[in-house]
């Protein structure tokens, strides 16, 4: 009985260091992201001046794989095509689509069959015809077997014309000078293979024509504490890294890379789900060992946003997937964690991910459970049980406020002092039940992952309720 | 009570604090815990107070703005009569608001907008903000300065091309060339190429405003003084990249000299994207077996623009290529070439033997349609 108390005390113990570990963690990267906020700001003060385009930019092709994204396709392209940006291209991968996607493409675009010399540098599925816009030049549509999102990727890579590539997911909305914000990286700093900027969330927001116009609240609970996740993850959970040149996440919905480097890399891996992480994270890998000077940027301004799951069915399945994806591209790449030549990415963001990213769910659910089980069991005393529960709501609540202060430190993205207030609101309440949920689903993903269950793309089923501006609050 | 006595009892006073954890190290933690929290909740206040001053500001400068919209389109005809003072706190945004209309608008109606400056004493604002420590008012600053003409601060203008931080140097480099363009191309040339943490599409956007009358001789200059120096390849290529905004007829002998010394593929490539006179077209022609791909991609393209009526043979003789880019830039070539027809090209493309060459031909001339 002795023994079994020593080990729930120092169970206790294990569980809540770990919580204070953890969130200490991400408070240090809210530090590191504030100054690299601050100087960013400064620094892009004048961006708004006409003179701040020089024309020179490098040219981008711009890859959209679309798998069954009949609802958005038509008005994503649409802005797409819009960028503010001289010199780009949109290629469009139609990834087997079972909808009518490939139709609602035909018809807004007026494309008609193009004979290119398709260049297969990368492995992808066979391309069934390639179309060009006679309405739009600029624009090309990829037909091509079903293969999933990496395999479009790849197709889109061997078709693209220009040094750089940005993919983007066919339900983002870009800012219009969402190319010009992101390539800037390429122009400071040479040694640049990668970029990626903030996705937000388009739920609740008024788009017409293809571009944001006004920037709302969602009706949907679950979409509003989206918001404020999101506002952590990108804010600090990917700025802070950028710095130390320790970025390992570029979102897929808007990420540009230098191509001959991913051509080189070998492109997009097609078995796994997590492809814009693992690259990224091989990237790393790859240049570290090899000595090859490079960076990974993430620019905090706001360029891309995304429609956000409304329903728990949805919401479990995305980040299952998201934490299947992260298990894939560590131990993908589990040479990168503690290399001798492995740097910031390799001694300090790939062994953060792996303790608090990719097996911190298992230790979180695993301390809920164990604490609350413990403390009916009268196992754990109420003291310890109460100050468990206050150290995990606490660390909650005060990494939540944070992004939610850098934000109002920098972009003020919602215009409206209600708005704060809601997401204030959000802030509180999702300590409440969602993030233990979300905890929950992740160890469902990471258990998936373990014994290996297949995963695929595309399964979310889009409702582009805001590309006709309903639900804004 | 003396402050050691005091300390002496915090320990009987956390005590009698009955809702603390007993165990001492769990009592930290808890007090920890609440520390957290205390520092969400200021946070929180920190975001509402934030967003008050946010609002407030948005409405001074909604009406800032309102009271000088009209009189800075009225800059576009006339200076007008009378003007506001712009209050201390708006100095920033005013300044802003300046530069925007600046860089809008050309001929009389910026002259008007620079004695409109002069009336406000913007070049005396700009230089107090100039040496203020933060970035944003540096740089705004700078670049009134630049659109004033200013020559007052040439020097700070000129030490702050060397600060290490691109955002600054580079600003102050604009500055610059809007003062005295010439004065400053003779020695920033060699500076512009030497440093890599500018980004070339800046440079080149400044010099292509600098205009090819001013920068064409300093360039010329600076590249034949970088070729004679061993192991500067790199900054050969930039200063051949910047050369691109040069008058092209003066470049021609420096680039054609500089591409038959040279070793290094990115010097010769980067040379042979100049080459514009017909007289180096047996140049051009040598480097179409080239072992680096990108070189002959730049020999096929200056074989589109300059190529003789016997290029044709040479050019469809590239479409089989071992590189897809040597072939698409060879069919592009061929297209561009002046007398040939787009159905001679198809007559052409009939009888190539090679499938991967008579696809990439097809491929252009697709795109020659629909262009």
């Amino acid at each position: 009985m002795n023994s079994m108390s020593e080990l729930a005390i120092g169970l206790q113990w294990f569980f809540m260091l770990y919580f204070i570990g953890i969130n200490c963690g991400y408070l240090m990267l809210n530090v590191l992201s504030l100054g690299s906020l601050k100087r960013y700001v400064e620094s892009h003060s004048l961006d708004d001046l006409p003179r701040s385009v020089s024309g020179f930019e490098p040219p981008v092709s711009v890859l959209v794989p679309a798998y069954n994204e009949e609802a958005t396709i038509g008005g994503s392209v649409r802005s797409m095509l819009q960028l503010n940006y001289p010199d780009y291209e949109v290629v469009v991968i139609n990834d087997g689509s079972k909808d009518g996607t490939m139709d609602a493409l035909r018809r807004e675009f007026a494309l008609v069959p193009f004979p290119e010399a398709y260049w297969q540098r990368l492995p992808a599925q066979p391309v069934r015809a390639i179309y060009r816009s006679t309405s739009h030049p600029s624009l090309r549509v990829i037909d091509k077997e079903n293969g999933g999102k990496a395999d479009a990727l790849n197709a889109g890579i061997n078709a693209a014309r220009y040094p750089l590539f940005c993919g983007v997911d066919a339900d983002s909305v870009l800012e219009r000078d969402s190319l010009k914000r992101v390539v800037e990286p390429f122009l400071e700093d040479p040694r640049t293979i990668a970029s990626g900027g903030t996705v937000r969330i388009a739920n609740g927001c008024t788009v017409d024509n293809g571009f944001l116009t006004s920037v709302g609240l969602p009706r949907n609970p679950l979409a509003l504490l989206q918001i404020v996740e999101y506002l952590r993850a990108f804010l600090f959970g990917r700025l802070g890294w950028s710095p130390l040149n320790a970025v390992l996440i570029i979102s897929g919905a808007f990420g540009i890379f230098r191509k001959d480097v991913v051509v080189a890399a070998g492109g997009y891996r097609r078995d796994t789900v997590g492809e814009d992480m693992e690259l990224v994270v091989r990237l790393h890998r790859l240049h570290r060992t090899r000595r090859i000077p490079y960076r990974i940027v993430f620019v905090p301004d706001p360029i891309c946003w995304t429609e956000a799951p409304e329903s728990l069915r949805v919401l479990k399945n995305q980040r299952v997937r998201w934490q299947r994806g992260l298990s894939e591209s560590l131990t993908m790449n589990l040479g990168l964690l503690f290399h001798p030549r492995g740097g910031a990415a390799g001694w300090l963001a790939f062994p953060f991910m792996v303790v608090f990213e990719w097996l911190g769910p298992l230790i979180e659910v695993a301390g809920y459970v164990f604490m609350i089980t413990a403390f009916i069991f009268g196992v754990v005393s109420t003291e310890a049980f109460i100050t468990f529960m206050l150290v995990a709501f606490g660390f909650g609540l005060v990494l939540s406020v944070s992004s939610l202060l850098l934000e109002e430190l920098s972009f003020h993205i919602y215009p409206k002092p209600h708005q704060i207030g809601v997401l204030l609101l959000m802030v509180i309440i999702e300590n409440f039940g969602y993030r233990q949920i979300n905890s929950l689903w992740r160890l469902w993903g990471l258990l998936l992952w373990m014994f290996r269950s297949k995963a695929r793309w595309g399964d979310m089923k889009r409702t582009a309720s805001w590309q006709s501006g309903g639900g804004a609050k | 009570m003396r402050f050691d006595q005091s300390l002496a009892t915090v320990p009987d006073r956390v005590e009698t604090l009955s809702w603390l954890p007993h165990d001492p190290l769990l009592a930290l933690v808890f007090q920890f815990g609440l520390l957290i929290i205390a520092c969400s909740m200021l946070m929180l206040v920190a975001v509402f107070v934030l967003r008050i001053r946010l609002v407030l500001r948005q409405r001074r400068e909604k009406r800032f703005a309102a009271a000088w919209q009209p009189l800075l389109a009225e800059c576009v005809y006339q200076v007008p009569e009378t003007l506001p003072q712009v209050p201390r706190a708006m100095r920033y945004h005013f300044l802003k608001l300046w530069n925007y209309h600046h860089e809008s608008l050309v001929g009389s109606a910026r002259k008007n907008l620079e004695q409109l400056a002069y009336a406000l004493k913007l070049e005396e604002i700009s230089r107090d903000l100039l040496h203020q420590s933060d970035l944003r008012s540096k740089l705004i600053a700078i670049v009134t300065l630049g659109h004033l003409g200013d020559r007052t601060q040439w020097h700070e203008l000129r030490a702050l091309v060397a600060d290490p931080s691109p955002m600054l140097s580079l600003a102050a480099v604009r500055a610059l060339l809007d003062i005295d363009a010439g004065a400053t191309l003779t020695w920033l040339v060699t500076v512009m190429a030497s440093r890599e943490d500018w980004p070339l599409a800046r440079i080149v956007a400044m010099l292509k405003e600098a205009g090819p009358g001013r920068v064409t001789l300093p360039l010329i200059a600076a590249t034949e003084a970088a070729a004679g120096v061993e192991g500067d390849a790199r900054q050969v290529v930039r200063l051949l990249r910047m050369m691109e905004v040069a008058h092209t007829e003066s470049i021609g002998a420096v680039v054609g000299r500089i591409v038959r010394a040279a070793t290094d593929p990115e010097v010769v490539a980067a040379g042979l994207r100049l080459i514009q006179d017909p007289h180096d077209l047996e140049l051009v022609r040598s480097h179409l077996a080239h072992e680096s791909w990108f070189v002959r991609v730049s020999a096929v393209r200056v074989l589109g623009r300059i190529g003789e009526p016997a290029d044709r043979v040479v050019l469809t003789n590239m479409l089989g290529d071992r590189h897809w880019w040597v072939r698409y830039h060879a069919a592009r070539a061929l297209i561009a070439l002046p007398f040939t027809s787009l159905a001679d090209l198809e007559i052409i493309r009939a009888g190539l033997p090679d499938r991967f060459a008579a696809d990439m031909l097809g491929q252009a001339i697709a795109e020659a349609r629909t262009a």
